[in-house]
């Protein structure tokens, strides 16, 4: 467990959370514990309910038992709404964009700014240009269908939506570089640099290893509904993590 | 993969070099179907006044305006429906039933204007029920609402025996045919009903919602929009709008019509919308490209009736543009989206 001496508050943590599926156990007393300002990567093969996590962590899925705390305090979700309303921004694999509506909207989906009866647009524009400053997109017009844009810039523009709220602290992120090349890749990392720099905590799940020795702090290995090690990037090894994936190294956290 | 040219140009350390292209003028126009519509409108007129100049008289458009209205009226909840990525194929007989009912509930003692209240409530609980089956049932919309266009039809002759019910009260009546400040109340009916439904679509957070879940329901859920209700409000308002439209039918006839509605109001009103631009896969669509789709339609009945020619014709035209409009709207939007994939 990585503590650094800096009283870094813990943003979120898990502990012993478990949930199963009919009499698929997807997750098994899974820990994990994220700090403000840091980047924490989630690893592990296909199946190894990582993708389970982050739905528990998003408001999806509640887990059968287990402990979620968001700033020390005890928390429960009943849909991402619940999460949402905690601070807890997630930008799922599928970006969860509306690919006829502009940009504006889509930064603003599920929570269009209102004057009275009607949608404050100019509002709306203006926030989506201030967002997108603030993360350096160089923008043409936010009144671009997102379906007219490159997969990075779509994934630029789901994270931007992610982190558009001041009040979210959190920011999950899945696979954010599943279908990107890698200048694109590269543009998501930096946007991830920020928001570290901002004092978020930034939760990734990634398969994508060179990315995750790359921009996190933090690494978290999951197998087979287990997590199986808790480690510091800066002192572990690609090999040492592969073990863990693998199961070539036992754990120890579990 | 494409590499791109200028990708070597320095840039400010941290900017992403993902620029978000601004829309050519072009490309905007390109994306409305209306100003194709008012061409084809245009254009029918011209050729229909050629062959009998009396096509063109101010009583014969009105005429063209005064039927158009009804359909419009059904086809305005149905593009929000089909903007949110549903469908509803009930409206005709809900149309019947709503026009029936409220002729039923005057002539049995109930005042007139509370009947048009009833008779409209009957039509929001089909919707509401529509809504049910959909989302509890999971019955996919064009099956449930298949099924209520069936059965309802079946109820109204249950109810009604076959017989059209009049005579309606007389201030019922001239509500229907009348006209204020020299503009037929049905059409003012009709105009009001339009300016609702734009100003909902365009304007409020409900209608960015219907046009968010039509473009993708899932990232609508994900997002946090509450799907169901906004399924349950679309429906319940294509139930209430379509008798509210059976209702002023019957206003302008003086009867509660059985034949009046089904199949041919189905399909009038679903072309109007799909016509006027609306996509059958949801997220896009307005409401003039529907007044406009509704205008089309009457305009060439009427075109084809005052040029003598057989009604026959008028379905072969129609179910031509009712295709081409489609297949242009399919070309469109593979232009639009293909190219920065």
């Amino acid at each position: 467990m990585t503590n650094d001496g800096t009283a870094q508050a813990d943003a979120l943590t898990l502990t012993g959370a478990s949930k199963n599926f009919g009499h698929v156990q997807a997750l098994h007393e899974a820990d994990l514990q994220v700090s403000a300002g840091r980047v924490h990567g989630i690893v592990g093969d296909n199946g190894a309910g990582k993708s389970t996590m982050l739905k528990i962590l998003s408001g999806l899925h509640k887990p059968d038992s287990g402990e979620l705390r968001v700033a020390g305090a005890p928390v429960t979700f009943d849909s991402p709404a619940d999460a949402r309303g905690h601070g807890i921004a997630t930008v799922y694999q599928d970006l969860a964009l509306v690919e006829c509506l502009d940009v504006a909207t889509n930064l603003h989906l599920g929570d269009i700014p209102k004057k009275r009866f009607f949608v404050d647009r100019k509002r709306m524009e203006r926030d989506a240009t201030r967002v997108l400053a603030d993360l350096n997109v160089r923008v043409g017009s936010v009144r671009t269908p997102v379906g007219m844009l490159s997969g990075g810039q779509r994934q630029i523009i789901a994270i931007s939506r992610a982190v558009r709220l001041e009040e979210s602290r959190i920011v999950l992120l899945d696979e954010p570089t599943a279908a990107l090349g890698i200048q694109e890749r590269g543009h998501v990392g930096d946007i991830i640099d920020r928001l570290k720099a901002k004092g978020k905590a930034i939760i990734i799940i990634c398969h994508d290893l060179d990315f995750v020795f790359n921009y996190c702090d933090d690494i978290t290995v999951m197998r087979l509904g287990r997590t199986v090690a808790h480690l510091d990037a800066a002192t572990t090894s690609r090999d040492e993590v592969i073990g863990y994936i693998t199961g070539a190294r036992q754990g120890t956290a579990a | 993969m494409t590499v791109s040219g200028g990708a070597s140009k320095t840039m400010a350390p941290g900017t992403t070099d993902t620029p978000i292209t601004k829309l050519s003028l072009g490309r905007r126009l390109l994306a409305r179907q209306e100003l194709t519509l008012i061409g084809v409108l245009i254009l029918v007129g011209v050729l229909a006044t050629l062959r009998n100049s009396s096509f063109g008289a101010s009583d014969n458009l009105l005429q063209v305006i005064r039927a158009a209205v009804v359909t419009f009226i059904v086809a305005c909840p149905l593009t929000l429906v089909t903007i949110g990525g549903g469908f509803d194929f009930s409206v005709g007989s809900v149309f019947t039933l709503g026009g029936v009912s409220a002729a039923y509930f005057m002539t049995h003692g109930i005042i007139w204007p509370l009947a048009i209240v009833l008779g409209i409530a009957v039509g929001a609980v089909i919707g509401g029920l529509n809504a049910v089956t959909i989302d509890r049932l999971r019955v996919p919309p064009i099956i449930t609402t298949l099924g209520t266009f069936y059965f309802m039809s079946g109820v109204v002759i249950l109810f009604t025996h076959g017989i059209d019910i009049a005579p309606l009260p007389t201030q019922f009546n001239s509500l229907g045919t009348g006209s204020t400040l020299g503009v037929p109340n049905v059409i003012i009916a009709g105009i009001l009903v339009g300016i609702a439904y734009h100003l909902v679509l365009e304007r409020t957070r409900f209608g960015y919602n219907v046009r968010s879940l039509g473009g993708n329901r899932l990232a609508a859920t994900e997002n946090g929009i509450p799907v169901r209700r906004l399924d349950a409000w679309l429906y319940v308002g294509a139930g209430a709008l379509a008798a509210f439209a059976g209702i002023v039918y019957a206003a302008r006839t003086g009867s509660g019509q059985v034949s009046a509605g089904g199949t041919s109001v189905t399909l009038t009103a679903i072309s109007a919308v799909l016509i006027g631009g609306t996509s059958l896969f949801g997220g896009i669509g307005t409401i003039t490209g529907t007044a406009l789709g509704a205008i089309l339609f009457a305009e060439i009945d009427n075109a084809l009736a005052v040029a003598g020619i057989d009604a026959l014709y008028s379905n072969m035209i129609i179910g031509g543009i009712l295709v081409f409009a489609v297949a242009a709207d399919s070309v469109r939007r593979g232009r639009m989206f293909s190219l920065k994939r």
